[in-house]
């Protein structure tokens, strides 16, 4: 201890005064620091900045607004001013007794007002009085109060009076004083119209200054007053979220740093200042997902709530690059914490699912439309539960109830093992052969299998006789027909590659080597009549002749695959198929236990028994209609809610180059879903059974989308796309649409239409587009249409075909159709044509002098016809519809080869003597005719 | 290869008994561990081990946590406390020995001086370095923003704050009520009835083990091998799952532990008397039971009349303190013997009665 010690001391006191000092001191700086650290966000810089970026838009339009000023006149303005002034300051002394005059009048308007106040209460309590005493019966109290309320009222409303007259004073005196002045004022209001917009800009400004009332506003410690740097948040009560077995509305805060995202105009500033690129949908005032009401993270995911710094939000980055940038930028992790990151920015549109549930397309929502069109394409819906919008559907693949009456029992082994060798775009997935099951061990049980699975299926198979006999046509003719018909729309055709690619069909099968498939006479009756080998069939039937339907067969069977041929597949392993069925029953059973039961077998029930085994297991009958399989749920898991299920749960298996991502998982597994087993020791009946789709990592990336939006978050009712009575049966008519792939040729309300892309040089060619269907043509006239196609536009060379629809799949596609147009029944049943006098002659004018016979030519002239049959108006459209078309074809159509009479508005009458050169009459009358027509045709 | 060795040696099946065999040395030696010169090479020896621990990245992802860094600081305290303590009480016993009485008693040190402002103004000092300090690292290791809390999805490894984990561990070997309630009951119970169990005079106001030997080895172990070794497993050594991980070893989500527990009574009735369970529940666990109570109640008699220790004990301090005493330690000891137990014989339970919710 130090010497200098007093008495009753262990320590030096400066020296302990000195450590208090440094100590204090400490303290004060980690006070400070406390402060500043709190006070420090990210956000206000960023606040701060989009301040800026506001004054300097305020600035350009300011900058604009001056130049539109006429500087000429403003000076012509300001001299006549100054002109008007002198001239003003003339009358001076008017004007000052004037003003004196108007001092006065106020003066006494404003007593007037006092000693009306004070009488108006007087008034009201005298009244109060007055009725209490009446009320009780106290008649002569009541008597007086009586006299003094009728006293009161009088001065009251001569106080009134007074007040008027003061008024009407002061309104002379101001139109008298206005009149002095008036050399000035009118000049002086057309200059301030002039500024105008310069002056509401500069107030504009000046909520931009960085001024001392900013700075003390925005302060530290006073900031919790009124600053104007704070959190800003939208409550989103139509989304909600989890929070102890709670909905709690949920809260985003993106629009603390994302400052313009809702204000048109700052397109091209940098992020986070960029206006949201789809305002007219998203986001902005007028559109349907308004800001307010829709917020942000509800279709973008992330964490709303949170304004720490970029990275805290789950900002998900589009791709490495972005990934590499952020990194730099912003020290960019992956969110380990949070459930649901951000969908990455292709990804967004998953977000449409879970409010848009039930329809399988949406309109804007292109990468989710293709996403699900994949997942159609390949039946995922047949193994996987997959939320409302793949309810119902047909099975993905064909029925195999008759397969013994279509292909032989060799092909389809061949063909189960694996379909890509002959059919390289062939929707089946392949099973075997992959990596995860290529040990010959596992080779050798699979080939049993696949042996078992072709006995059962043959065992099972209803024998078939084709209807019809195949005589050899011409295959260049065949071919021809093929690219010509609209087989097309759902078929890809090998030795129409190009056409083909084009379209893109995926409905039906790419038609390959089917010389080596089937039997020619099952070729030619399935062509003629789809339904009399299969029922439930969607291919329709073409109406061939029987030439054609012998000349696409000849062309088909010419399509041979010669390696395919020579294919033979091993005779059946009774040895592996015994330990098979061993392996089954010991499930339940002990292993000598199983034997003995396999043993009891004979050899037929055993290769049944594995043959239906063996499609249980790998879910065949999700996809294919087979005997035995009634009621069997399909074998993959659940997706309803894939795009909430923890990462945790994702088996990532010994794949370490895949980020353990949910979005990276599905695109992996989609590509090769055999990877997981990989390096995994794993006995037979574990292996992982998802097949092999071949797909490409594209198609991947768009299935992924369309499955991350299937999520678990609770939307309220409120906050779930409801549709109308008629949006619910346009919706379920599209089903049945989708069902038969109609828009493979039928362009409808803009969606799909893919054989379309193969009539690029004119459109006019291709099956004509549905625009508002339910409004062009009769409810009845199409239920019928259905049930018996007719002919409509002969030049063309595509068909529509006749569907084999059921009485409900007719009524659903008519109501729907109907309804999507918002259109009744019979909203407007057949018109009676009566004409006003001399309205038809005025028709039959216009018919000649617009020529309409000469592309509407039957029934007319012999030329070729270009335009549909007008003696089938009146029962075929409805007449609005009709005017509609009439008024403006290309509104309706682009590209049509309808002439716009009426010009682009519908507003140009072709002959002005017509009618007083009414459009809308010369339309009307053009309407009446045309359907007179039909009309005297019956 | 060394790393591996040091993975193996930190499971608690090897590391517990090395803990606790350390702990009896560093008493056992307690003067050559007092001494400066332990102290020096053990700092030298430390900081190159340290260095080299640091230098594997799986070791530092976990000591680096924010939420680990007390621990550290714990770590570092602990060591330096004790050290600090058993020296001064080394250098006393000397001097007891030697006849000269602690050095807290010489008359230099039994000077008086004021509590103001020797004591009262220190302990302010204290207070604001302390202040100070927490700011500071409340400001550079923020509180980690995770998911929002969500009942049906805890996280994985879900561990208590870090001063519970010794509990935690627990937890491993016993019912939740017992290591839930029953031990952290009796560890407050305990620490209350020190003072009146504790009747030894000597000790008081200076440093000493010799004349304390009973009273400092038997919180001494509670206190570093039962509660801060058990905390330094649960923070750095059980990881996802509560699986074991050696303090170089990848927190693996998938690490699988073969581990398959049978209960006392399956152990005597199936494996080795070969018959099957009793229907009736105290037959079944009756050899559990009884093992259970001689325990407690065999074993403190049995030491007051059998060993000298305990017949010192039992003279000096009276009945009531000496069962009260015998009864805390026994309770003490059963932690470690349930956790010999696991390890050697998969022992689940000694006591298995889920039917009356009783485990032990």
């Amino acid at each position: 201890m130090s010497e200098n010690k007093e008495p009753g001391m262990a320590y030096n006191m400066p020296k302990l005064h000195k450590v208090m000092a440094i100590l204090s001191f400490i303290l004060f700086v980690t006070t400070v620091w406390v402060f500043l650290d709190d006070y420090i966000r990210p956000w206000k810089a960023i606040q701060v900045e989009s301040l800026q970026i506001k004054r300097r838009h305020i600035e350009e339009s300011l900058k604009a607004a001056t130049k539109e000023i006429d500087a000429k006149k403003l000076a012509e303005l300001k001299t006549s001013i100054a002109k008007g002034e002198e001239i003003v300051a003339s009358r001076k002394k008017a004007i000052d007794a004037s003003e004196n005059d108007l001092k006065a009048v106020l003066t006494k308007m404003k007593a007037q007002t006092i000693k009306n106040g004070v009488s108006n209460g007087d008034v009201s309590a005298m009244n109060f009085q007055y009725e209490t005493a009446k009320g009780h019966h106290e008649e002569k109290e009541a008597e007086k109060k009586l006299a003094e309320l009728a006293k009161l009222k009088e001065e009251f409303n001569q106080g009134k009076d007074n007040l008027k007259a003061f008024q009407a004073e002061e309104k002379i005196i101001r139109a008298k004083i206005a009149d002095l002045n008036k050399e000035v004022i009118s000049t002086q209001k057309e200059m301030k119209d002039m500024t105008m917009k310069v002056t509401l800009l500069e107030a504009a400004k000046k909520t931009t200054d960085i001024s001392p009332i900013f700075a003390i506003r925005n302060m530290p410690f006073v900031d919790y007053l009124d600053p104007t740097i704070k959190i800003q948040q939208i409550v989103i009560n139509d989304v909600t979220d989890d929070r102890y077995f709670r909905q709690v509305p949920r809260v985003d805060r993106c629009i603390t740093c994302h400052t313009f995202i809702d204000q048109p105009g700052y397109e091209k500033e940098k992020q986070p200042f960029r206006t949201h690129p789809k305002l007219d949908l998203m986001v902005g005032m007028e559109s349907k997902h308004p800001m307010k009401v829709t917020g942000c993270t509800s279709c973008h995911g992330g964490e709303g709530q949170r304004t720490n710094d970029f990275v805290s939000v789950a900002h998900m980055p589009d791709s490495e690059k972005q990934e590499h940038e952020w990194v730099q930028k912003y020290g960019w992790k992956e969110p380990h914490h949070i459930p649901n990151p951000m969908f990455r920015l292709s990804q967004t549109e998953a977000g449409c699912v879970k409010c848009h549930s039930g329809v399988e397309l949406i309109k804007g929502a292109t990468v989710l439309n293709e996403g699900r069109m994949a997942i159609e394409k390949y039946g995922c819906y047949g193994c996987h539960t997959m939320g409302a919008w793949t309810e119902n559907r047909r099975k993905p693949g064909p029925s195999l109830l008759k397969i013994a009456g279509k292909v032989d029992k060799e092909w389809f082994k061949s063909w189960v093992w694996e379909p890509r060798s002959f059919n390289k775009h062939s929707k089946m997935p392949a099973f075997f052969r992959q990596s995860n099951n290529s040990k010959p061990e596992f080779v050798r049980l699979n080939m049993a299998e696949v042996n078992a699975i072709a006995e059962y299926v043959y065992d099972k198979s209803k024998p078939y006789i084709p209807n019809e006999k195949f005589h050899p046509g011409n295959a260049e003719n065949g071919k021809k027909i093929i690219s010509q018909v609209g087989c097309l729309g759902c078929h890809g055709v090998e030795g129409l590659e190009e056409q083909s690619d084009k379209v893109k069909a995926y409905a039906g099968p790419w038609l390959t080597g089917l010389g080596s498939k089937v039997q020619p006479d099952w070729l030619v009756s399935w062509l003629k009549k789809p339904s009399h080998y299969q029922e439930d069939t969607i291919m329709p039937s073409m109406r061939l002749s029987d030439q054609e339907a012998n000349d696409i067969a000849t062309y088909l069977l010419s399509l041979r695959n010669k390696t395919f041929e020579a294919l033979t597949f091993a005779k059946l392993d009774t040895k592996a198929r015994d330990e098979l069925l061993v392996d089954y029953n010991s499930a339940f059973d002990t292993h000598n236990g199983a034997m003995a039961k396999v043993a009891k077998m004979n050899d037929r029930e055993k290769t049944l028994d594995l043959g239906k085994r063996s499609i249980g297991k790998y879910g065949c009958y999700s996809c294919h209609n087979l005997e035995g399989f009634d009621g069997y749920a399909g074998i993959g898991p659940n997706l309803v809610k894939e795009g909430s299920k923890p990462i945790t749960q994702f088996g990532f298996g010994l794949q370490h180059q895949i980020p353990q991502e949910r979005d990276k998982w599905i695109i992996a597994h989609l590509q090769r879903p055999s990877r997981w087993d990989e390096g995994i020791d794993k006995v037979f009946k574990d292996l992982n059974k998802m097949p092999n789709f071949y797909m490409s990592e594209a198609e991947a990336k768009k299935i992924t989308v369309a499955i991350l939006g299937q999520v678990s978050d609770v939307v309220p009712l409120s906050g779930i796309k409801k549709y109308d009575a008629g949006e619910e049966l346009y919706n379920k008519g599209m089903k049945v649409a989708g069902k038969y792939n109609c828009m493979g040729c039928h362009q409808i309300d803009g969606l799909r239409g893919d054989i379309l892309r193969n009539y690029a040089d004119d459109i006019n060619q291709g099956p004509p587009r549905l625009v508002n269907e339910g409004h062009r043509v009769q409810a009845n006239w199409m239920y019928h249409f259905f049930g018996n196609v007719e002919p409509i536009r002969p030049w063309l060379q595509i068909r529509m075909p006749s569907f084999n629809l059921s009485l409900a799949e007719k009524n659903a596609l008519v109501a729907g159709f109907q309804n999507g147009a918002h259109q009744g029944n019979f909203e407007e049943p057949e018109m009676e044509v009566s004409w006003a006098p001399g309205e038809r002659e005025g028709a039959v004018k216009l018919w000649n002098s617009y020529n309409c016979v000469s592309c509407h030519s039957i029934g007319f002239t012999k030329d070729v016809a270009q335009a549909p049959n007008l003696h089938n108006v009146a029962k075929r459209l409805r007449p609005s519809w009709v005017r509609k078309w009439l008024k403006n074809p290309q509104a309706i159509l682009p590209g049509t080869i309808m002439p716009s009479f009426f010009g682009d508005d519908g507003n140009v009458p072709v002959d002005p003597s017509i009618f007083e050169g009414n459009a809308d009459k010369q339309i009307d009358a053009l309407t009446k005719y045309v359907i007179e027509l039909g009309k005297n045709q019956k | 290869m060394l790393r591996e060795l040091i993975n193996k040696l930190s499971d608690p099946i090897i590391s517990f008994p090395l803990a606790t065999f350390a702990f009896y040395l560093m008493l056992k030696y307690y003067k050559t561990f007092g001494s400066k010169k332990f102290a020096y090479w053990t700092v030298g020896l430390l900081i190159p081990v340290t260095v080299w621990f640091l230098s594997d990245p799986n070791f530092f992802s976990i000591i680096s946590t924010p939420d680990n860094i007390p621990i550290i600081i714990l770590l570092v305290c602990v060591g330096f406390f004790t050290w600090f303590a058993i020296s001064k009480a080394a250098a006393n016993d000397i001097r007891i020995e030697a006849g000269l009485g602690p050095i807290e008693a010489t008359p230099e040190e039994r000077e008086k001086v004021w509590s103001w402002p020797n004591l009262v103004y220190t302990e302010l000092f204290a207070i604001i370095a302390c202040t100070a300090f927490l700011v500071v690292w409340a400001i550079i290791f923020k509180a980690p923003l995770e998911e929002s809390a969500n009942p049906t999805w805890a996280p994985n490894p879900a561990k208590a704050p870090w001063y519970f984990l010794g509990l935690q561990e627990m937890l491993v070997y016993f019912d939740p009520w017992m290591a839930g309630v029953v031990l952290p009951g009796l560890i407050v119970a305990g620490l209350i009835a020190i003072p009146y169990i504790d009747t030894n005079p000597k000790g008081n106001g200076y440093f000493t083990f010799k004349e304390r030997k009973m009273a400092i080895t038997a919180f001494m172990y509670g206190w570093l091998v039962l509660w801060i070794y058990l905390i330094i497993v649960g923070v750095f050594l059980r990881g996802p799952n509560w699986t074991f991980y050696g303090p170089f070893e990848y927190w693996d989500f998938h690490k699988v532990v073969a581990s398959f527990n049978v209960n006392l009574s399956e152990i005597i009735w199936i494996k080795t008397l070969g018959v099957g369970l009793p229907k009736n529940l105290v037959l079944r666990e009756i050899f559990g039971i009884v093992l259970s109570l001689a325990y407690i109640i065999i074993i403190p008699p049995w030491m007051a009349k059998a060993t000298r220790v305990g017949r010192d004990f039992f003279q000096n301090v009276g009945a009531i303190r000496y069962y009260i005493f015998m009864f805390l330690v026994l309770m003490t000891m059963s932690l470690p013997i349930k956790m010999i137990l696991r390890w050697l014989f998969s022992l689940k339970y000694i006591v298995a009665l889920p039917e009356w919710e009783l485990n032990l």
